[in-house]
């Protein structure tokens, strides 16, 4: 035995992947970023890895998108038009240059959705709460249309942690919220606000490396509201899926968490690409 | 592949976690779930309560268990809470304790030769492991002035952290022939790559950090890594086993201080 004794446990044990069940990792980024090495940070490379763990596509941020404003998303439109059928990105919103926030929102409309699917916000980094009118406008046009919002929230911040997270639940009920990290550490608040908002979902990136959560989530949360992310270039895509593996759930719950959550969000956004 | 665990603990922590691994039956449960051969243990009361109660702990624990071997937790022995080298070294034998811990942050103390430097100069001599925890509170310019002041320590450096601490110990492999980094906290997709690549396979030792971390996830990314089997077969186990080992055959019998 190796791993776990499911049938998937088995197929990505020696494939590596598993025809059956290809992942979509809902959280990603591209590039250098200032303080870790990446050996596969580029897009080539990343998509090397993708092929290599059956990650079938990848809805990602370009760290230059998150840090560098003087390039804003443009590094991430070239790496979607360049393998439309495995990216597409997040519209990363920095709310700390208002002007550059209006035109990236601005903009979003004609690069939906063959580049965008939805908005990043990085509150703790950019050091302005979820709650901030700052993200005003980029909230309002997510919920009028729908969409996306990938947040990094970590447990006990100030700026996204699970306090914060609930009051933009509850006036953005029509986004498609997803936590990522899921609160971290404040694994029972994460919980709590998936039962509480049926459009909220937990996103895994970080959090395959505490035993037990996924675990917790599965049975307190329900696998149907749990997604796949790796922060890819960061982490190995293999190590988010042994420990799905290893982890003591079903393997119906890991087609909810690798593929078909993923697929019936992405889906009504991206219509007749809905088999990407 | 054959899986020989660096990094594993069980016992009760003093904060209850959501899923610890109580006693060593839980841990060769899980071991054998994820096929695990072997594991080089240690028990939480050395860390979250006082070094001799959990080496205590551990080597009961792990007395009927020779897939199990210990790594137990030593101090500054000024007041002399510990035998000397030699005699200390002896019961590591008997008790199957192969390798040894320290946490100078949680314990107070300093790792350099005024606090400790007799069992430093011995474990070097003897080419006793010991590990150090980057997760638990062993800060890196600490790890840095350990090794200049024992160059030829064997020395693991585990739990180094998943946000990307390449920069920190690839100078450490460079400069140290018996520098070793564990796999618990290396989820950099690319990573074992690279550092192969760069290092060879035999400074890295497969380690789970289990039950904090699942055994999965890098007997995963190590299945399908993409380097040969030999080196795949080095880091899962065959590391590990050459460094931990010997010193468990070694005669003591005679060795004095």
């Amino acid at each position: 035995m190796m791993i776990g004794d499911s049938a998937l446990a088995r197929e990505f044990w020696e494939q590596g992947k598993a025809a059956s069940c290809p992942i979509y990792d809902m959280h990603g980024h591209m590039g250098d970023f200032h303080s870790i090495y990446f050996p596969r940070g580029d897009t080539a490379a990343m998509i090397s890895t993708m092929d290599e763990c059956g990650v079938r596509m990848l809805v990602f941020s370009h760290h230059t998108a998150l840090f560098s404003p003087d390039l804003a998303n443009t590094r991430s439109v070239e790496a979607v038009r360049r393998f439309p059928e495995r990216l597409r990105a997040y519209c990363v919103i920095n709310p700390n240059y208002p002007e550059i926030v209006e035109r990236e929102v601005a903009s979003f409309d004609s690069l939906f959705p063959d580049v965008y699917v939805g908005f990043k916000f990085l509150s703790d980094y950019h050091q302005v709460a979820l709650t901030d009118d700052r993200y005003r406008p980029a909230w309002e046009y997510a919920d009028a249309r729908g969409l996306l919002v990938l947040a990094h929230t970590w447990g006990g911040s100030r700026f996204d942690g699970e306090d914060v997270v609930r009051q933009v639940a509850e006036r953005y009920p029509n986004i498609k919220f997803l936590l990522g990290h899921s609160c971290h550490g404040a694994w029972d608040a994460a919980v709590q606000l998936a039962r509480d908002f049926p459009n909220v979902y937990l996103e895994l990136t970080a959090v395959f490396d505490d035993r037990g959560v996924i675990e917790k989530f599965v049975r307190e949360a329900g696998s149907d509201r749990m997604l796949f992310g790796t922060d890819l270039p960061w982490f190995d895509p293999h190590h988010a899926i042994g420990v799905l593996l290893n982890a003591d759930i079903t393997d119906d719950d890991r087609h909810n968490i690798c593929h078909r959550n993923a697929e019936r969000l992405l889906t009504p956004l991206t219509g007749s690409q809905s088999t990407l | 592949m054959k899986f020989f665990d660096c990094n594993a603990f069980f016992g009760l922590p003093s904060l209850r976690p959501l899923m610890p691994a109580p006693t060593t039956d839980e841990l060769l449960a899980e071991m054998d779930r994820a096929g695990v051969e072997r594991a080089l243990v240690w028990h939480i009361a050395q860390h979250d309560g006082a070094p001799r109660v959990g080496n205590q702990l551990l080597a009961e624990a792990i007395a009927p268990h020779p897939r199990l071997v210990g790594c137990w937790t030593v101090l500054p022995n000024q007041a002399r809470e510990f035998p000397p080298p030699a005699e200390l070294f002896r019961q590591m034998q008997a008790s199957r304790v192969a390798a040894l811990r320290v946490f100078p942050n949680a314990h107070k103390f300093l790792l350099n030769t005024v606090s400790m430097g007799d069992l430093l100069e011995a474990m070097t001599m003897r080419r006793v492991p010991l590990f150090v925890s980057v997760k638990r509170g062993m800060a890196w310019h600490d790890v840095y002035n350990l090794l200049a002041e024992f160059p030829a320590l064997v020395c693991v450096i585990c739990d180094h952290g998943c946000w990307g601490e390449d920069r920190m110990f690839r100078p450490l492999l460079e400069r140290y022939p018996n520098v070793y980094v564990d796999t618990a906290q290396y989820l950099l997709d690319g990573g074992i790559e690279a550092l192969v690549a760069d290092y060879g396979p035999r400074h890295i030792l497969f380690g789970s950090g289990f039950p904090e971390s699942y055994f999965g996830g890098m007997m995963m990314a190590l299945r399908h890594a993409q380097i040969s089997d030999e080196a795949k077969a080095l880091i899962a186990g065959g590391n590990l086993e050459r460094i931990i080992d010997e010193n468990l055959s070694t005669d003591l019998t005679d060795e004095t201080d």
